[in-house]
C-alpha cells in the first residue's frame, strides 16, 4: 500500500500537470487562425542565405512597398537538402501547407509537379521572360512542356586551381585529366610537402557525390540514362569513368578521405593552401577571396577537364528554383512574388549581397557586376556549357538508390562492373514500380 | 454487471487500441508488400511477389542480410559474455555495488541516439578520444569500411551489456551463500563453483535475455542509422536501414514494407527457436 | 591489504568503460570550440558556458523537449491507463480465451518497428495527425501497452486473492474493489510499468523521425540527430544537448532505480 504523503504529493502534482498538458497538446496543435479583415500575409519558405548580407529582406519590403495591404512572411528551411525534402514532402502531401512560395532545389521540380503540388506557371511567364534564363535553367522546371518553377539563383560544377602553384611549374589549367594527374604529380614532386593533396572532390555517399559521379561519367561522352531509361547505354566508356574515379584514390592522386567529403569538408583544406586542384561550386570563390584568406589571388577557375571521350566543361548545374503551392490561397500575388524575386532587379540585388549566380546571362555581361566580381564572364562560358542532372521526377528516387553503388566503388569495395550490373538491376526495378 | 460483461468491458479499450494501431498495421504491411504503392505520385497497383523476387537477387538485400546476421551474432555473444562476467564479478564486490548498478543502468537507459552522438565523437579521426588515446593516430574509425561495422558492435555492446549483467546478477543475488561455502569445503572452488553451481542456476536467465537481445539486435534501427546511416558503402547497412531508406528516402512503401516484411518473419522465426530452445531446457531440467 | 584479484580489475574495468563516455561528452559540452578539432590536449585550456547556450537560445531542443516530455508522459498515461485495467481482468476475471490474449500480448513485444512504421505512416497520413502530438501518444503508448500488460497482470497475480475476498465480503463489487484495494496494492507496480513506458517513449526515434516534419512535434532524439550545423559539425553544442536529452534518464535511473529495476526483472523472469 503506498504510503499516504506519497499519494497525496502523487495527486497535487498530477492534477496540474495533466492541466498543462491539455493546455500544451490544444496550443500545440492548433495552427494560427487568420484574423479576418487583417492584411493579406504570403508565406515565403526558403534557405537562409549565406554571404555578406542577406538580400532577401530588402526585397520582400520592396514587394510589400509595391503591394500596399500585402505582407510577406520568411521563413528559414532547415540546412540539409535531404531535411528540406523531407519537410516539404510531408507537408504537401496531401495537406494544405502553410506556404505560398518555396524555394526548391532544381532537382526537385519534376518530383514536385507530377505530384501535383506546385501551380503551373506557363500561363503566367512570357516565353520572352523564359528566355531570359539559362536554357539550362529553365529545363528542369519544364514537364510535360510546362513551366512549373521560376530559376533564382545557378550554380555549375567548376575546377579551382591553384594559379601560383601551376604558374610556378608553367603549367596552363589542364584540359584532360590526363593532364591534370601529370601536372599533380610534377608539382607534388617540385614543392615537396607531404601535406599538399592533389585534386579533391566530393565522393561522399550524398548528392553531391553523385554529381561528382555524374561528371566523370559526362566527361567520358557516358551517360546514366537513355531515353527509354535503361541504365548506362556506353557501358564501357561508364564503366572507364567510374574505374578512373577509383584510380586517383587508389593512385594517392585523390586523398582517401575525399570518399567521406562534402562541399565544405574539401573547400576548407584548399582555401588552407593544402591543395592544388579542386572541384566546388561557384560560392566557394568568394570565400577564397575573403581577406583573410591563405589563398587570396591565387585562386584560377576553369572547366571540368574531360576524359578520353567526352567533352571540356561537361559540369553538373544545380541551383534554386522558386515555385508556388498548388493549395495557396492567394495564387496570383503569390506568382508576383515568385516573378519579382527572380527578376532581374532582384537576382543583381542577390548577385551584389550573397554569394549567389544569377540564372539570367544578360547579368553577367553587367559592367558594374563584373566590377565586384571579374569571374563572372568566365563563369558565363561555364554555365552555357553545363547540363543539368537527369530530369525526370524520379530523380530522387534514382539518386538515393545509386549512391550506395557508386560509393561501393569509390570506396573499393566493388569493382565497377559489378556496381553497373548491380545499380542497373535496381534501377530496372525502381522503374517498373513506376511505370505502369 | 456480471464478472465477464466487466472483464470485456476493462479489456476492450486496450484491445482496441491494439487492434487498429498493433495488429492492423502487422497485417496491412503484408498487404502492402505485395503492391507497388508510392503516394507522393498515386501509384497504387498489385505487384503480387514482385518485390520478394527482386529481394531475392538483389545484392543490396543479401548485404543487408549478412550484415545484421554478423551484427546480431557478434553483439549477442560479447553482451553475453561480458554481461555474466560484470554479473559475476560484481557479486563478490563489497563496496560500490549502488554506483556500478547505476551507471550501468544508465547506460541502458540512455536514448540510443545520444549513445550514437557520444559514440560518433568518441570515434572522431581528429577530435575524438579514441585516436587521441592511441597516440594520435588519424584512424577514420566510422569511415573505413573494415572499421565500421566492429565500431558499430562495440557502441551497441556497450549499451547493452548491462541489460544482461542487471538480470544475470539479479538470479546470482538469489543463490544462497552456503551453497558456495559447502562447496568450498568439499574442496571445489573458483572455477568449478562457477561451473556447478553458478552455470546451472544463471543459464536459464542468460538464455532469456539473450532471447531478448537477439531480438532486438535484429530490429536494431537507431543507433544504426545515426552512427553511420548504413556505413561507407553499405557496410553498415542492416535490413532495417535499407527498409527505412527505400520508404522514406526513395518513398516506396510497398518495396520498403516488403523488406519490413522479411525483418518480421525473421523475428518471429527466431524467437519461436529460441523459444523452442528455452522449453527444452526447462523440460530437461 | 587484500590482495586484487581478477574480478577486481574486471568490475574496475566495467567502471572505467562506462563512466567515461559520460564523462568525456561532459567536458566536450564545456570545452571551448577552438579546443574541439583537432584534440591536442585531454582537458581543456578552461571551461565555457557557450555551447549550453546555443542549445537553449538557438537550437530547436527546448521546444523539442517540451515535446518529448508532453508525449511521453501522455503515452505513459495512455499505455498505463488502459493497461492496469486489461490486466486487472487478465489476471481476475473470467476471460475466454485467456491464454490465447496473452500469447498475442507477448509476441506483440516482438513485432518489429520497421514492419509497422509504413502502415502507421500511412494512417497518421489518412487521419491528418502527421507533424502532431497525438501521432506519437498513440503509435508510443501503443507500442507499450502490450509490455505494460504482461507486466500488470503478473503482478496483479501476486496481490493475495484473500484480500479481495475481504473486500467482498465487506459488500465492494468487482469495480470497487479494483479502484480500492487492487490498484493500490499494484502501485509499485504500477510505477515500474509506467517508468519503462516513459522511458521507451522519451528514448523513441524511429516512429517520431518518420511521423515529424517540424518543431511542432519534434522529439529529443530527433532533433538531435538532425542537429543543425552551419558549415561544420558542431559538437561542443550537441555534447550539451545529449546531455540535456539525457536528463529524465538520468533521473529516473537516479531517483527511481528500485522500480526500474523490478520492471526488467518481472519482464524477464515471466518468461
Amino acid at each position: 500500500m503506498a504510503p499516504r504523503p506519497a499519494r497525496a504529493a502523487a495527486a497535487g502534482v498530477s492534477l496540474p500537470l495533466l492541466l498543462w498538458l491539455v493546455w500544451a497538446l490544444l496550443a500545440g496543435g492548433c495552427g494560427e487562425r487568420p484574423v479576418a479583415g487583417a492584411p493579406i500575409t504570403l508565406v515565403f519558405k526558403h534557405a537562409k542565405i549565406l554571404g555578406p548580407a542577406d538580400p532577401v529582406p530588402g526585397l520582400l519590403r520592396r514587394f510589400e512597398a509595391d503591394h500596399p495591404g500585402v505582407r510577406v512572411q520568411s521563413e528559414a528551411l532547415t540546412w540539409s537538402s535531404d531535411e528540406q525534402h523531407q519537410f516539404y514532402v510531408i507537408n504537401l502531401e496531401g495537406g494544405s501547407p502553410p506556404f505560398d512560395v518555396m524555394m526548391l532545389d532544381v532537382i526537385w521540380v519534376p518530383e514536385f509537379a507530377r505530384a501535383g503540388w506546385i501551380l503551373d506557371l506557363t500561363p503566367s511567364v512570357a516565353p520572352a521572360e523564359r528566355d531570359a534564363h539559362f536554357p539550362s535553367a529553365i529545363e528542369p522546371a519544364m514537364q510535360d512542356g510546362r513551366l512549373w518553377a521560376l530559376p533564382w539563383f545557378m550554380n555549375v560544377g567548376l575546377l579551382y586551381y591553384r594559379a601560383d602553384l601551376l604558374a610556378k611549374y608553367g603549367f596552363r589549367p589542364p584540359e584532360t585529366y590526363d593532364e591534370l594527374i601529370e601536372q599533380v604529380r610534377r608539382i607534388r614532386a617540385g614543392e615537396r610537402d607531404p601535406t599538399l593533396d592533389g585534386y579533391l572532390w566530393q565522393g561522399k555517399q550524398y548528392e553531391g557525390g553523385m554529381v561528382n559521379v555524374l561528371e566523370a561519367l559526362w566527361a567520358n561522352g557516358a551517360r546514366l540514362l537513355d531515353d527509354a531509361g535503361r541504365p548506362f547505354p556506353e557501358a564501357e566508356r561508364a564503366r572507364e569513368a567510374l574505374a578512373f574515379l577509383r584510380g586517383l584514390i587508389e593512385s594517392g592522386v585523390s586523398p582517401p578521405w575525399v570518399t567521406a567529403g562534402d562541399e565544405e569538408l574539401t573547400r576548407r583544406p584548399f582555401g588552407d593552401g593544402r591543395a592544388i586542384f579542386l572541384r566546388g561550386w561557384p560560392y566557394a570563390l568568394d570565400l577564397f577571396e575573403l581577406p583573410d584568406s591563405r589563398v587570396r589571388g591565387k585562386v584560377g577557375v576553369a572547366p571540368i577537364p574531360r576524359l578520353r571521350h567526352g567533352p571540356v566543361g561537361a559540369a553538373s548545374t544545380g541551383g534554386a528554383h522558386l515555385a508556388v503551392s498548388a493549395r495557396t490561397r492567394h495564387a496570383a500575388l503569390a506568382v508576383e512574388l515568385a516573378r519579382f524575386l527572380t527578376s532581374e532587379t532582384a537576382q543583381r540585388a542577390m548577385t551584389e549581397g550573397a554569394a549567389l549566380r544569377p540564372s539570367r546571362p544578360a547579368l553577367y555581361r553587367d559592367a558594374g557586376l563584373i566590377a565586384r566580381d571579374p569571374s563572372l564572364p568566365a563563369l558565363h562560358g561555364l554555365m552555357l556549357r553545363g547540363h543539368p542532372r537527369p530530369i525526370t521526377p524520379y530523380y530522387l528516387m534514382l539518386s538515393t538508390t545509386l549512391q550506395p553503388e557508386f560509393s561501393a566503388v569509390l570506396v573499393g569495395r566493388k569493382s565497377p562492373e559489378r556496381a553497373m550490373q548491380d545499380a542497373g538491376a535496381q534501377v530496372q526495378h525502381l522503374l517498373r514500380s513506376v511505370t505502369p | 454487471m456480471s464478472d465477464r460483461r466487466l472483464a470485456w468491458l476493462l479489456l476492450s479499450p486496450a484491445l482496441l487500441v491494439l487492434g487498429t494501431l498493433t495488429v492492423y498495421p502487422a497485417l496491412w504491411v503484408l498487404w502492402l508488400a505485395l503492391q507497388y504503392r508510392i503516394p507522393v505520385f498515386g501509384i497504387s497497383r498489385w505487384a503480387g511477389l514482385e518485390h520478394f523476387a527482386f529481394l531475392a537477387v538483389d545484392t543490396r538485400f543479401w548485404n543487408a542480410a549478412w550484415v545484421t546476421g554478423v551484427f546480431t551474432v557478434a553483439s549477442v555473444a560479447l553482451e553475453g559474455a561480458l554481461g555474466l562476467a560484470i554479473a559475476v564479478a560484481l557479486r563478490g564486490q563489497r563496496g560500490g555495488r549502488r554506483t556500478a548498478l547505476a551507471l550501468l543502468l544508465l547506460a541502458w537507459a540512455l536514448p540510443s541516439v545520444v549513445t550514437a552522438k557520444m559514440f560518433e565523437w568518441l570515434y572522431h579521426p581528429a577530435g575524438g578520444l579514441v585516436n587521441f588515446l592511441l597516440g594520435g593516430r588519424a584512424i577514420n574509425w566510422l569511415g573505413d569500411p573494415a572499421f565500421a561495422l566492429p565500431s558499430l558492435i562495440l557502441a551497441d555492446v556497450w549499451r547493452a551489456t548491462p541489460f544482461v549483467a542487471l538480470l544475470c546478477y539479479a538470479r546470482l543475488l538469489t543463490i544462497p551463500p552456503d551453497l558456495y561455502e559447502a562447496a568450498e569445503v568439499d574442496g571445489a572452488a573458483g572455477l568449478q563453483a562457477f561451473t556447478r553451481i553458478t552455470w546451472p542456476l544463471v543459464r536459464p536467465i542468460l538464455l532469456v535475455t539473450l532471447l531478448f537481445r537477439t531480438l532486438d539486435a535484429i530490429r536494431a534501427f537507431d543507433i544504426m542509422f545515426v552512427l553511420t546511416g548504413g556505413g561507407p558503402a553499405g557496410s553498415t547497412e542492416s535490413l532495417t536501414v535499407y527498409a527505412y531508406r527505400a520508404l522514406f528516402q526513395t518513398l516506396q512503401i510497398g518495396f520498403g514494407s516488403a523488406i519490413g516484411v522479411v525483418v518480421f518473419a525473421l523475428v518471429m522465426l527466431v524467437a519461436v527457436l529460441y523459444l523452442r530452445v528455452i522449453g527444452r531446457q526447462e523440460a530437461a531440467a | 591489504m587484500r590482495p586484487i584479484r581478477p574480478r577486481d580489475g574486471l568490475v574496475l574495468l566495467a567502471l572505467v568503460a562506462y563512466a567515461s563516455p559520460f564523462f568525456w561528452q561532459a567536458l566536450t559540452s564545456m570545452r571551448p570550440d577552438a579546443e574541439l578539432l583537432p584534440l591536442t590536449r585531454l582537458l581543456p585550456s578552461h571551461l565555457t558556458w557557450v555551447h549550453y547556450d546555443v542549445v537553449f537560445r538557438q537550437s530547436l531542443m527546448p521546444r523539442a523537449l517540451v515535446n518529448s516530455l508532453g508525449i511521453a508522459l501522455l503515452s505513459t498515461l495512455l499505455a498505463v491507463g488502459l493497461g492496469a485495467l486489461a490486466a486487472y481482468a487478465l489476471a481476475r476475471l473470467p476471460v475466454r480465451g485467456r491464454g490465447v490474449i496473452l500469447l498475442a500480448m507477448i509476441a506483440a513485444t516482438a513485432f518489429p518497428q520497421i514492419a509497422t512504421v509504413s502502415p502507421l505512416y500511412l494512417l497518421m497520413r489518412a487521419l491528418g495527425l502527421r507533424d502532431t502530438w497525438l501521432a506519437l501518444i498513440l503509435a508510443n503508448g501503443s507500442f507499450a501497452l502490450p509490455l505494460v500488460i504482461w507486466l500488470l497482470t503478473g503482478f496483479i497475480r501476486e496481490i493475495p486473492r484473500a484480500l479481495e475476498e475481504a473486500a467482498a465480503v465487506d459488500g465492494a463489487d468487482r469495480l470497487a474493489t479494483l479502484r480500492w484495494v487492487v490498484l493500490p496494492l499494484a502501485a509499485p507496480g504500477m510505477a515500474s510499468a509506467a517508468l519503462l513506458a516513459f522511458l521507451f517513449s522519451w528514448n523513441e526515434f524511429l516512429f517520431a523521425y518518420s511521423f515529424t516534419a517540424s518543431e511542432a512535434s519534434r522529439t529529443v532524439p530527433v532533433a538531435l540527430a538532425l542537429f543543425p550545423g552551419v558549415f561544420e559539425v558542431p559538437w561542443g553544442d550537441i555534447a550539451a544537448a545529449s546531455l540535456l536529452a539525457s536528463l529524465p534518464p538520468i533521473l529516473i535511473v537516479v531517483g527511481f532505480q528500485r522500480y526500474l529495476v523490478r520492471g526488467l526483472l518481472a519482464g524477464a523472469l515471466r518468461e
